[in-house]
């Protein structure tokens, strides 16, 4: 890279952090005005209902298959399905995800193996 | 424990650094270079756009503007776990690692984790993922074309952990009708968002719709998220 692009890739870089750091600040700075009214009521409605769909729409975002055909989202469904159904049973983060993803490529090898 | 919960996200992580490494090298970065940008930039789908404009050509003002404007949805983040977030002199630092997928992660389990826990949850998880994308980047660059001819079912299945996990992180949300027609909305505009290409606008767009449902459905249920429910 050139001196000019490293300086482009540098103000990127720290374009990025501040992005993420001085929503931070701001809002340290407004709990601790508000501290008196306890720390969730100073949050503003809006951002407590913004956090969970902002997780919703990046699950929406990464349902999409790396190979978006009917074995994909087949392996997809059944994945999300079997995800679930473990979570309901063991109510934990990692067991899930491993039996989804073990599920996910089961699906697409048998999928593809007979259509 | 931060280091535990945060494996999953492995498995969408690296293979997507794999593939960016591959790709910065293919558009004549070195190996070094790719590490630079995935250590410094740190945001998947910019770093993508980041080399892919240099590639073509793009003038250098325009490929940062629109690095930065793919990033702007990080806005919303840090002030969402600043009630979560107890005093120390970390925080500025460890938000260098404040991806989608540590937001996710950390909005569901720091309000459930001890004060005392939370700066080494977070270091640990953030550090991991971290690792993983530089990690991953540099075995793209380095043995990117060779591992995706060895083993292409590999990098299909593994990103597979990413929606699995957001599952099971949103899941626990639908605690009213409102509440799911809302977040259903958001998953589902996210999901054409991505199909009709609009990958980059897809989560910010999907998250103001939800939002937007959110206010203007009002159904019977009307009861706030548990914040701290088990994931």
């Amino acid at each position: 890279m050139s001196l000019e692009l490293w300086i482009g890739m540098l103000v990127a870089a720290l374009g990025t952090y501040l992005i993420r750091l001085l929503p931070l600040l701001w809002m340290q700075k407004r709990l601790t005005r508000r501290e008196a009214n306890g720390p969730v009521d100073a949050l503003p409605k809006w951002l407590v209902v913004l956090g969970p769909m902002m997780i919703a729409a990046v699950l929406g975002v990464s349902l999409v298959p790396r190979t978006p055909d009917a074995a994909g989202w087949l392996a997809t469904l059944i994945g999300l399905g079997v995800t679930l159904v473990v979570w309901r049973r063991t109510r934990s983060l990692g067991w899930p995800v491993v039996a989804g993803v073990i599920t996910f490529g089961i699906v697409v090898i048998v999928a593809r193996a007979v259509m | 424990m931060g280091v535990r919960e945060a494996v999953p996200l492995l498995g969408g992580y690296i293979p997507v650094a794999i593939s960016f490494g591959l790709i910065s090298t293919q558009a004549g970065f070195s190996t070094a270079e790719t590490m630079a940008i995935s250590t410094l930039i740190y945001a998947g789908a910019s770093q993508f756009l980041f080399v892919g404009m240099i590639a073509s050509g793009s003038p250098l003002w325009l490929t940062v503007a629109m690095t930065l404007l793919i990033n702007v949805r990080h806005v919303v983040y840090a002030p969402n776990l600043a009630p979560w977030l107890p005093r120390s002199r970390w925080w500025p630092w460890l938000m260098h690692g404040l991806t989608d997928q540590i937001f996710a992660l950390a909005h569901s389990r720091l309000p459930q984790l001890p004060e005392s826990q939370r700066v080494g949850w977070f270091f640990g998880a953030a550090l991991l993922a971290w690792l993983s994308w530089i990690a991953g980047s540099l075995l793209g660059a380095v043995a990117g074309e060779w591992l995706t001819s060895r083993w292409p079912l590999l990098g299909e299945v593994m990103p597979f952990a990413l929606p699995a996990l957001f599952v099971v992180l949103i899941v626990p949300r639908f605690t009213s009708r409102r509440w799911a027609a809302a977040l259903s909305t958001s998953v589902a505009v996210g999901l054409l968002c991505t199909l009709i290409g609009l990958t980059n606008i897809g989560i910010p767009l999907a998250a103001t719709c939800g939002a937007f449902c959110f206010y203007m459905v009002r159904l019977p249920e009307t009861t706030t998220p548990d914040r701290g429910g088990r994931a």
